[in-house]
């Protein structure tokens, strides 16, 4: 469904990141792991088209982003990490204004509403809500389309615990439903419950791409999911 | 281009600026200086009451002319260059950018249009309850002549913008623009041709006109209020050079336009390759 190769996406002379190549098959959830900084939301962003790849393809559904970027996107909702809406917007205009864009009925937008919670507070304007009730507003936007992929970058990084839990139990429905999730975490339990595979970046490079099985392997020998991560970490920050 | 989309990012745009509280303020201000401007004109002049269309119009516009370039540009590059997480959710939607860029474009237009055409309205009201109608018409094309100021540099701020994604330094370069039209080019255009001699001054001063809006708004109002005599010998010139007053007006209507066709598609094109 997704396939990266040969990334690359300078800024100036930084290279933020450098020749990264993975696929996500239909139906996966990959997980970016890895340090801040280390190029997992500037390839999450180069997918959905949002920066331009200085080298390399990124290819959607079998469409390359740059050539058909409505059509790529159509497929494609995405959770920014830090999404912000207008302030002096409601909740129910946020809802109603995407589900337009996206050419979802208003019905979709007021079940959505419902199923994120937001009915009682949906004429409240966005400059009251909390960082959490932010995200979930985002996350509720994120699917409002039904589209078969979902890119989330850091989407629990504001919630509280019982907000991780709902996202979780939201990003497990997805999957059983057949969607493709990609997301970046920095909560490595929360990789290893709801990704298949994962995918170390360091120094805007892909240093690693496992299994979660294979991971859970290392797990049951006597290795925990932090040291494995923390080795690659090291050892790419040593670099 | 899609066209539905384009009309819900300019709704949502001009529903959040019609929230603004700077939105409201600047069209509260706006209002009290025309009616102040149409009523304390002929105080001034000794009579009591308001000035006519005719009057109020001569007399608002250098408000017009410093005011609304100055709105146009602060709203334009604060909007475009507001919150990033705001613009990243809204560019990975399915649409193309330029839909994006006219759509905000549009809404912020008609944020600008109305908060100014609710300060005309109140004076037109006034001054025709209390003088009558007489130069109504020049009146509407004179406020038609602001929007359409507004509207140029609204696309000056969204290229300034564009260039810049910076927001401060955005604002910075968007007031250096500001001081530069209303200003100081008259003074750049004057200093040019005072060096120069007879025919070549005077081509030069024409030419001139053609590259800031502020002017080609101030003189079509001019011809508009039938006050050529006001710049001389030049205005004369122009006004003959392009076969009356009519022309003269179209002209300027015309290149007025194009300050805003061209500047927009030059935005589209540096945005589409853009990193948001």
């Amino acid at each position: 469904m997704i396939r990266v190769e040969k990334l690359t996406k300078k800024f100036g002379k930084v290279n933020a990141v450098a020749g990264v190549t993975f696929s996500v098959k239909e139906g996966e959830a990959f997980a970016f792991l890895g340090p801040n900084g280390s190029g997992k939301t500037t390839t999450m962003k180069t997918i959905v088209g949002l920066n331009v790849p200085s080298d390399g393809s990124v290819m959607v559904g079998g469409l390359d982003v740059r050539r058909f970027p409505r059509e790529t996107r159509r497929l494609i909702s995405y959770l920014p990490q830090r999404v912000i809406f207008p302030e002096r917007q409601t909740a129910r205009e946020v809802l109603h204004f995407y589900a337009g864009i996206r050419k979802a009925p208003r019905q979709r937008a007021d079940e959505v509403m419902e199923e994120f919670r937001f009915s009682q507070i949906a004429e409240r304007p966005v400059g009251e809500f909390s960082g959490g009730m932010i995200q979930r507003l985002g996350l509720a936007v994120a699917s409002l389309a039904d589209a078969p992929v979902l890119l989330l970058d850091e989407p629990t990084a504001n919630l509280d615990p019982h907000g991780v839990k709902r996202f979780r139990e939201f990003v497990l429905r997805q999957k059983e439903r057949g969607k493709t999730i990609l997301f970046s975490t920095h909560l490595l339990p929360e990789a290893e419950q709801l990704a298949d595979r994962v995918g170390i970046f360091v120094g805007g490079e892909l240093v690693s791409e496992e299994s979660v099985d294979h991971l859970r392997l290392a797990f049951q020998a006597s290795r925990t999911i932090e040291d494995m991560y923390l080795r690659y970490v090291g050892s790419g920050e040593n670099e | 281009m899609e066209i539905r989309a384009v009309v819900d990012i300019a709704f949502q745009e001009l529903t959040i600026n019609i929230r603004n509280k700077w939105t409201t303020l600047f069209a509260v201000v706006f209002g009290v200086l025309i009616v102040s401007m149409a009523y304390v004109g002929m105080q001034v002049e000794g009579f009591g009451g308001m000035q006519s269309f005719s009057r109020t119009s001569a007399s608002m516009l250098n408000l017009v002319l410093y005011i609304v370039p100055l709105v146009a540009l602060t709203m334009g590059t604060l909007s475009f260059t507001g919150d990033k997480g705001s613009m990243e959710l809204l560019f990975s939607q399915p649409l193309v950018r330029g839909e994006v860029l006219v759509g905000k474009w549009l809404g912020l237009f008609f944020s600008i249009a109305l908060s100014t055409l609710g300060g005309f309205s109140i004076a037109g009201g006034l001054i025709a309850a209390t003088v009558g109608t007489a130069g109504l018409v020049q009146y509407l094309l004179f406020v038609i002549l602001s929007l359409l100021l507004g509207m140029v540099f609204l696309t000056i701020a969204v290229l300034v913008a564009t260039l810049n994604r910076r927001q401060a330094k955005s604002f910075g370069f968007a007031l250096f623009l500001w001081f530069f039209f209303v200003l100081f080019y008259d003074l750049l255009a004057l200093g040019a041709a005072a060096m120069l001699r007879g025919e070549q001054a005077n081509t030069l001063l024409f030419v001139s006109l053609f590259g800031n809006p502020v002017d080609m708004v101030r003189i079509a109002t001019l011809i508009l209020l039938d006050s050529t005599e006001m710049f001389g010998a030049s205005g004369a010139a122009l006004v003959r050079f392009l076969g009356g007053e009519l022309g003269s007006i179209l002209l300027l209507v015309c290149s007025l336009i194009a300050w805003i066709v061209i500047p927009l598609g030059i935005s589209i094109r540096i945005l589409r390759p853009q990193d948001i």
